[in-house]
């Protein structure tokens, strides 16, 4: 196919054609079997290439979750079959049942009888980053994960702004910086980081309006709280938590 | 397309696209022990089940992003049938194994045939697409990469540091390229046909 037939496709496609020049074209589609083979395989390759540029964002987010759901799930499937080989695992998964079991009822008991804070929700559970980058990474993922999990914020934050500068795109990291702002005051910080995330496309989006809800909280501004909650859609993982603080605040 | 009802299980089909944790997780739960079974059964391994099974729903992804997929049929059969394709397609590619299959007597009516059908080849076309755009030069694929993320072809032009006209020219040459290299691909006759 000669050069000037693909800049006539994209003319077409992009409607910038004269009336006469689409009947024209029209015409070449149909009796020009081969003209009309390559529009179709340009036009889908447009599509494809649209799509996967535009999207790459939200995809490589779906793909990261989709994958720790698989993982879980097979991981799972291994333990019925193969009896105690990963019991460090499943020790952790222990762990952190008790500990949910004590921090729900301790919310319970508590919120009965006092207003809601920032520390009611501030259990942020054991982050695990994913891992998409070369080795040189490996070390200041551990420093940032291990700080973190620890609640020694200063660090964390230290070492997240660090990967970050390495991986300007990564949804998740910029979600725990916001964390670690959060609880390090710097709230400018934190409100600006997850209003990108909550406006962005990526699977973080309704974390992030989660605790932009308690970044206002955190700040005493109830009003802001209970109208950044009210957005987040059913289906999001904190929506209960999200409906009854707000019931709380109201 | 066909005009056919889209059934209930389409909540799946959204979910998938919306990222929501919960359904996946109930796909995990309900659909996926009896592909592993199946692939178990079938010459392979639980690992291998992992990796069919992540592809096939990665490629629902796409064909939902892409294509606005619409299911018109339940979703435990379409999947199903999805995966078990993909498997069988694996166990040709690697046929030094010895293959041992046993066709299974779910029913399954032409509609889920037709769906899984499409489906198979949109997958098979995107890893083809995605080859033959990783075999672009490095130019044509900056270009393009930037032309479909920043959309303004005047911010490409300049963050390319080119004229305007160029970049538009530019743009269709190479997917025109991408076109010639595709088109010239056996696979790609095959899938057409």
């Amino acid at each position: 196919m000669e050069d000037k037939n693909y800049i006539l496709f994209e003319s077409y496609l992009s409607g910038e054609l004269s009336s006469d020049e689409v009947a024209a074209f029209e015409l070449r589609l149909n009796t020009e079997p081969e003209f009309n083979q390559a529009f179709n395989t340009y036009k889908e390759l447009s599509s494809f290439l649209e799509n996967k540029l535009e999207n790459e964002e939200a995809s490589a987010a779906f793909e990261a979750n989709l994958k720790k759901i698989s993982d879980k799930h097979f991981s799972k499937d291994e333990l019925v079959s193969e009896g105690k080989q990963k019991s460090k695992v499943f020790k952790f998964y222990k762990y952190a049942v008790a500990a949910s079991v004590i921090f729900f009822l301790g919310l319970f008991t508590f919120n009965q009888f006092s207003n809601p804070t920032y520390s009611d929700f501030d259990n942020h559970g054991a982050i695990s980053l994913t891992v998409r980058g070369e080795q040189n990474q490996q070390d200041l993922i551990k420093i940032a994960e291990e700080a973190f999990n620890a609640g020694d914020y200063i660090n964390a934050e230290e070492a997240l702004i660090d990967l970050i500068k390495q991986d300007v795109e990564n949804i998740e990291l910029k979600l725990y910086q916001a964390i670690t702002s959060i609880e390090l005051n710097k709230f400018d910080v934190a409100d600006n980081l997850l209003e990108d995330i909550k406006n962005g496309n990526s699977a973080f989006k309704h974390k992030a309006t989660w605790y932009h809800g308690l970044s206002k909280l955190k700040q005493k501004d109830h009003k802001a709280c209970v109208d950044i909650l009210k957005t987040l859609p059913e289906h999001a993982d904190d929506y209960e938590d999200a409906q009854a603080l707000i019931k709380k605040l109201d | 397309m066909s005009e056919k009802k889209i059934h209930k299980d389409q909540k799946y089909i959204d979910g998938l696209l919306q990222n929501n944790s919960f359904i996946i997780q109930s796909i995990y739960d309900k659909y996926v022990p009896k592909v592993v079974n199946y692939i178990k059964q079938n010459s392979g391994s639980a690992d291998e089940a992992q990796d069919v099974i992540q592809e096939t729903l990665i490629t629902i992804y796409n064909q939902a992003s892409q294509k606005k997929l619409q299911l018109t049929c339940p979703f435990d059969a379409y999947f199903f049938l999805l995966c078990k394709r993909k498997w069988l397609n694996e166990l040709k590619k690697s046929s030094n194994k010895e293959v041992t299959i046993n066709e299974e007597v779910l029913s399954k009516d032409d509609g889920t045939q037709e769906l899984a059908f499409e489906t198979s080849v949109f997958g098979e076309k995107q890893a083809l697409f995605s080859e033959m755009f990783n075999n672009l030069g490095k130019a044509c694929k900056d270009l393009l990469t930037a032309t479909f993320k920043i959309k303004s072809m005047e911010e490409v032009a300049k963050s390319l540091g080119v004229t305007y006209a160029y970049a538009r020219k530019k743009k269709s040459l190479c997917i025109g390229k991408l076109t010639e290299l595709v088109q010239g691909s056996p696979k790609f006759n095959q899938l057409n046909s």
